[in-house]
């Protein structure tokens, strides 16, 4: 029996567990039904654990607070503890439960308790002396001695069968102190993989077989399109944490808190009232029967207290009483950052348009010029209320030829809202002189042209999008074999149009202009003479084309086309930070600290740049707005157009 | 909704797309060659087109007959068929920057000079004088009539095939058309006169005849006057009134709408209000037309402003903004707003140089815009210069001011010193007097466009040699301007203080007395401007000058402004005299003036004498620093006037250049097409 003691622990631990989890999965059981294929799930998981979450936590997180808190240091901690601790499991069922093995496996146990005690060093590295502000505190806190406890407690218990001291009993003093250590080890580490820090490990697990979005793994193009609302619900939206399905429910319970959505956000970076961390721990706690955020020991919402939330399972979510705050719902630019930064997998966006579907939908709750913009696009098409027919207003003296008019055109430019706004009308201009000047004569739908829907389904309108995308693909579709491809040189079309209309029955060839100019310069149809200013310049990219639709790469080859060597913000391609635009915010225009394009520029003097160079008119706009002094803004297409005039 | 959205929305009349709103209201050039319009007249044109502007409008008072001379200001003259062929190069041109463009046609009747060209007898309805032009006409016969109905037709036909979008038919500031409308030039009594049916014959033929020679696929727009403010003229009401008979014929598909007469000086001088006037001081009178008629409107007068046209479109008074000397002082007015770079824009401030030159068959400039009409050789854009160099401009006056602007513009270091603590030389001063602050608005430019161009202004600082040397400089620009020259004749006192400048009153250094006398020499703004400042401060004035009238220099448009201004406040006015001697007796000063003619002597006992002699030219640095110069400060006159650049010459040190007043005055057009044509090509 006293040899048994150590592997009883942790057998007792275990089952613990297995009662835990089955009364966390009757949580998750809660949610709407899913189609998951669990099989393939499951058979697909180690590959999704080993490959995708590996290359996730790896990379260095966004605005590293102390040196050595690399993702490599992340992942190294994580191999040794957690591979160690998995090893040293079975080992000590083996050794200590069913005295196997011998002397081999004993040393093998050891063996992989010295592992773990390599991992702990990084994991003592990590939290002290000091700990990131992106991380969780309180139980987090205590791991790094809980896995002390363990390693000391098994070890020792250990050394008798590894032969290197005599067995000896659990029943001296010492030896029920040593008893009761490890009796807490177990039940920090085991027991608390049902509840506390650990709950990741086993979560994740699950989390990443059931996946909600299994498409977006070992995709060559990030799977982003936002899903249809489901027809048949009980309510339209997410009103309470039992309106998610079932497995987005366990998805946000595999969250570990280590805040690298916190580190990306940019509205929480401006002080707007979200982090994103938060968010997903007040949809956990919301999902129980009498959750609150008093547990919640990471950074709060900026602006707002911790501790007065409150939420059930049967409980709205939104609500100033209740467990998120309207504002924190819409302060974010679904923007994508928390989603790829994110190691455990989590959709944070996704939950985000849930939420506020029911709010929009089933309440009317859009906050501040949101719903006179809904509004407007009921009435008008457009976001800012004017005419579909005013859209090329500005193009006047192009004579710009409608498709309706013409056999066939190579490109069908969509001129998206940048049409209404003078700004990006100059890009737009840059853009048809280039493609005129490669050869390429653009049509136009003109008045046939509607709001491709972006604003209204960021804002929770679902319905407003579905009639929008609907008008549109029949009027795309009656003209089908009539062009090659369609042109903006806004992202959310691209977005939209190129990935989001196919739910509703559009296929189409969408292309990006950077995508469509890199193309034309490198096939020598744009002949750019060389920039020789001098002069330093950066690049943002968009939300929308990178982290959306993964194209980083084409912007730089237009600059590079041009003989601009790029400085890069330490924030750029897939990492970039949002200007502020996305997710209808500046209509909902959640107040913060500062202005997040503020912030980007920030960025921007960072690398001493004279011009930033971008890739969307809703970018343009947002980073033109920031006060002198600051780098001059412009699109890639006047940039180009500026340099195939000098080439001439 | 954008600040400009309806200022940039298109205009859609029958085949014709205007781009914008914007356009510029036919004035006259002054730029023909023979009564066509040549390479100058074209390039012109074509760079408000390039600048982005919805239509051009030209030709102000092109002829149709040979009996309306044009020559006095080098005017169109459409009565012949040789126009055609340099029509069409100015509408390809105009047409390929993506503007639409129509020329104004008319007969002057009796609004014109007999005593040139083919010294015709002019024609007009009733054979009354007209008192801006001096001219007694003949009473119009109805042969004549029906020979310039025809004329009309023709010059219509004339513009079509020049590829013209359309024809203004100027029935406005007293042409034939509108001579026969107004019951103050038509006394007839035949089917011509009486009746306001009557009065209308000639223009409804004229339009009929019009339309029948251009056909349906040609705009056709009818300016008029919507009140000549003449209590025997045609008034509001019966504007209206000729508006809605002409419109509702259909056959016109534009009406261009002005206020105010023409046949005095007085009313001559509302119709291209200067900056005396409020903004679009007749706005209200085409805003009542149109909301009188269906069919598109245009108006211009003092709207120079982006957010001045945007708010009056949006507000419904027009459906087309004339922005006509704002495009003569800036061509690229339309594509600096819509790329928001609304402080580029070079705003016109309403000094009609451009018009006033006009008035005496000058052709037309701009005072703050040398570039203007001579676009084949000066710069509106300007490109890199393929060396940097350091160049130090010494004043910052409008001379110096667009010397550092130019130099700037063509990427090099530039540092400017002036003196003062602000920018602007005598400009400032000029601002100073009532109802000329708008001048300040050309220093306001300059200001803005030096921050934006990073020139290193150096203000409170009087340059010396040994500064200036500090710099390092390639090039020196000495635009050191000049002081006024009170001391030219030693009878004024200067000397002795008793007598100060119109600087010395303007800048405020002297306050002015109750009983003051100034004597104008110059006979240009700063005479009449200063007794205006005095009087307006309840002083009692008189203004002398050996000149012929009082403010001689000042131009047509401009003078009538003093006139009024100066009558108000019982100015006395008194030309032909001489300011012989001035004398202090006691507390007061004698002025002793001098008749230029009899010699006859009176004296005057005042409070102060204000002496306005111009300037004398401020010189001292630049003699100091000459003979260290590589080129001793000379200005090579043979490649600066055949628009190339300076010559090299080799050695050591700077080069050095004036501009401007610093070497003799002249006006700020002149300052500044100085150091335009210098600076280029630097």
């Amino acid at each position: 029996m006293n040899a048994l003691i150590p592997g009883l622990l942790v057998l007792a631990s275990l089952l613990a567990l297995a009662a835990l989890a089955v009364a966390r999965a009757a949580r998750w059981r809660a949610g709407r039904a899913a189609a998951v294929d669990a099989v393939a799930g499951l058979l697909a998981m180690p590959g999704r654990y080993l490959h995708d979450v590996h290359d996730a936590v790896l990379r260095d997180p966004v605005g590293r607070a102390k040196a050595g808190d690399t993702g490599r240091a992340a992942a190294r901690m994580h191999m040794l503890t957690a591979g160690g601790f998995i090893a040293a499991t079975a080992l000590i069922l083996a050794v200590h439960l069913f005295a196997l093995g011998g002397v081999v496996l004993a040393w093998l146990l050891l063996a992989f308790l010295a592992l773990m005690s390599a991992g702990l060093l990084r994991l003592y590295a990590r939290r002290k002396p000091e700990v990131s502000p992106r991380l969780s505190r309180g139980g987090f806190d205590r791991l790094p001695y809980a896995f002390t406890a363990f390693i000391v407690f098994f070890a020792i218990a250990t050394l008798p069968a590894a032969g290197l001291i005599a067995p000896f009993s659990w029943a001296s003093l010492g030896g029920l102190a040593l008893l009761a250590l490890g009796a807490w080890a177990c039940i920090e580490l085991y027991v608390g993989m049902g509840y506390g820090p650990l709950k990741h490990a086993l979560n994740g697990v699950l989390h990443l077989a059931f996946h909600p979005r299994p498409a977006r793994f070992g995709a060559t193009t990030p799977d982003s399109a936002l899903q249809p609302l489901p027809a048949t619900a009980e309510r339209l939206g997410v009103e309470q944490p039992r309106d998610f399905a079932w497995n987005r429910l366990l998805a946000f319970d595999a969250c570990v808190q280590c805040g690298r959505c916190e580190a990306a956000c940019p509205a929480f970076a401006a002080g707007l009232p979200l982090n994103p961390k938060k968010l997903i721990q007040d949809l956990v706690a919301a999902s129980g029967t009498h959750g609150s955020d008093l547990g919640y020991s990471g950074s709060p919402y900026p602006q707002r207290p911790v501790g007065s939330a409150h939420g059930a399972i049967d409980k709205p979510i939104i609500g100033s009483g209740a467990m998120i705050h309207p504002d924190t719902l819409w302060a974010c630019t679904t923007c994508r950052a928390c989603v790829y930064e994110c190691p455990m997998m989590i959709e944070h966006v996704d939950a985000v348009v849930d939420l506020r579907r029911f709010q929009t939908l089933e309440l009317g709750a859009t906050p501040n010029k949101a719903p006179a913009v809904l509004e407007e696009l009921k009435a008008t098409d457009t976001v800012c209320g004017r005419p579909t027919s005013a859209r090329l207003d500005w193009a006047a003296d192009l004579r710009l030829p409608l498709l309706a008019e013409v056999e066939h055109t190579e490109a069908l430019l969509w001129i998206g809202e940048g049409g209404f706004d003078m700004r990006n009308q100059r890009t737009l201009r840059a853009l048809v002189k280039l493609l005129r000047e490669a050869g390429i004569e653009p049509a136009v739908l003109g008045a046939e042209e509607l709001d491709c829907g972006d604003v209204a389904r960021r804002l929770g309108d679902e319905k407003t999008f579905e009639a929008l995308a609907r008008r549109n693909i029949a009027t795309l579709n009656g003209y089908a074999g009539r062009f090659a491809r369609i042109v903006t040189a806004d992202p959310h079309v691209l977005q939209v149009l190129g990935r989001e209309y196919p739910a509703l029955g559009g296929y189409y060839s969408v292309v990006h202009h950077s995508t469509l100019l890199a193309e034309l310069i490198e096939a020598g149809r744009l002949k750019p003479a060389a920039d020789d200013s001098g002069r330093r310049v950066t690049f943002h990219d968009p939300c929308y084309l990178g982290r959306y639709n993964g194209e980083v790469s084409a912007p730089r080859r237009v600059l590079k086309g041009i003989g601009i060597k790029v400085v890069e913000m330490n924030r750029s391609g897939m990492r970039s930070s949002c200007c502020g635009w996305g997710g209808g915010s500046t209509f909902t225009d959640v107040p913060g600290k500062r202005r997040i394009p503020d912030v980007r520029m920030d960025h921007v003097r960072e690398t001493g740049a004279e011009l930033v160079a971008v890739a969307c008119p809703n970018c343009a706009v947002m980073l033109e707005g920031v006060v002198q002094p600051r780098a001059d803004v412009a699109d890639l297409a006047e940039l180009l157009l500026a340099a195939v005039e000098a080439g001439k | 909704m954008g600040q400009f959205d309806k200022l940039l929305e298109p205009l859609r009349i029958k085949h014709v797309t205007i781009r914008n709103r914007i356009i510029s209201t036919p004035h006259a050039e002054v730029y023909a060659e023979d009564g066509v319009p040549g390479d100058r007249y074209i390039r012109y044109h074509a760079e408000k087109a390039r600048g982005g502007i919805g239509m051009t409008m030209f030709g102000g008072s092109s002829s149709v007959a040979t009996d309306s001379p044009a020559q006095w200001w080098k005017s169109l003259d459409f009565s012949n068929d040789k126009i055609i062929v340099p029509l069409q190069k100015l509408s390809d041109a105009v047409h390929g920057h993506g503007a639409a463009l129509m020329a104004q046609i008319t007969h002057m009747g009796r609004r014109n000079r007999w005593d040139g060209g083919n010294w015709p007898h002019l024609v007009s309805p009733s054979g009354l004088r007209e008192p801006v032009h001096h001219a007694t006409a003949k009473t119009i016969e109805l042969e004549d009539i029906q020979r310039i109905i025809k004329a009309f037709g023709q010059a219509a036909r004339r513009a079509k095939e020049g590829g013209l979008d359309g024809i203004e038919l100027s029935a406005d500031h007293q042409q034939l058309i509108d001579q026969f409308w107004s019951p103050r030039t038509n006394k007839r009594t035949d089917g011509y006169g009486g009746s306001f049916d009557n009065r209308m014959r000639f223009g409804l033929e004229v339009i009929e005849e019009v339309r029948r020679c251009a056909g349906d696929d040609f705009l056709l727009c009818l300016r008029m006057c919507a009140d000549e403010f003449h209590p025997d003229g045609i008034d509001h009401e019966e504007a209206i009134r000729i508006a809605r008979f002409y419109t509702e014929t259909g056959l016109i598909d534009l009406l261009s709408v002005t206020g105010s007469g023409a046949d005095t000086h007085a009313t001559l001088a509302n119709c291209m209000p200067n900056m005396a006037y409020p903004p679009e001081p007749f706005l209200h009178l085409a805003s009542g037309i149109k909301a009188e008629v269906k069919i598109p409107l245009i108006h211009a007068q003092g709207i120079r402003d982006p957010l001045q046209a945007a708010r009056i479109l949006d507000e419904g008074h027009v459906d087309l903004v004339g922005i006509t000397r704002g495009h003569i002082a800036d061509p690229h007015f339309v594509n600096k707003m819509r790329e928001g770079r609304l402080d580029e824009i070079k705003q016109c401030v309403g000094a009609n140089y451009c018009i006033d030159r006009q008035y005496q068959g000058l052709d037309v400039l701009c005072a703050q815009n040398a570039a203007t009409s001579r676009e084949a050789v000066m710069p509106h854009q300007f490109s890199k210069a393929e060396v940097k160099k350091r160049i130090v401009v010494v004043g910052g006056g409008p001379a110096g001011l667009e010397a550092a602007r130019v130099c700037a513009e063509r990427g090099h270091t530039v540092t400017l010193f002036e003196k003062e603590p602000e920018i602007g030389g005598q400009v400032r001063w000029a601002a100073k007097a009532p109802a000329r602050d708008q001048i300040g608005g050309i220093v306001r430019w300059f200001g803005l466009e030096l921050k934006r161009l990073k020139v290193d202004l150096r203000l409170n600082t009087a340059a010396d040699a040994a500064m200036i040397r500090a710099e390092q400089p390639d090039i020196v620009i000495m635009a050191t301007g000049g002081v006024p020259f009170i001391d030219q004749f030693p009878g004024w006192g200067a000397a002795e203080g008793l007598c100060v400048s119109t600087h010395d009153i303007l800048s405020g250094r002297v306050e002015p007395k109750a009983n003051v006398l100034v004597f104008d020499v110059t006979s240009l703004f700063a005479g009449a401007t200063t007794a205006d400042f005095i009087a307006n401060r309840g002083a009692l004035v008189e203004i002398v000058t050996p000149d012929l009238h009082v403010a001689e220099g000042m131009g047509g448009t401009t003078v009538p402004v003093y006139n009024k201004r100066l009558a108000e406040k019982d100015v006395i006015c008194t030309p032909n005299t001489f300011l012989h001697e001035v004398y202090r007796e006691g507390d007061k000063l004698i002025a002793v003036l001098e008749n230029e003619y009899t010699g006859r002597q009176e004296e005057r006992v005042v409070d102060q004498v204000v002496v306005e002699n111009g300037i004398r030219p401020a010189e001292a640095l630049y003699f100091e620093l000459k003979a260290e110069s590589r080129n001793h400060g000379q200005t090579d006159l043979d490649t600066l006037f055949a628009y190339q650049p300076q010559p090299e010459i080799s050695g050591e040190g700077f080069l050095m250049y004036r501009v401007g007043d610093c070497i003799s005055p002249r006006d700020i057009h002149g300052a500044i097409y100085d150091s335009l044509r210098l600076c280029k090509d630097f």
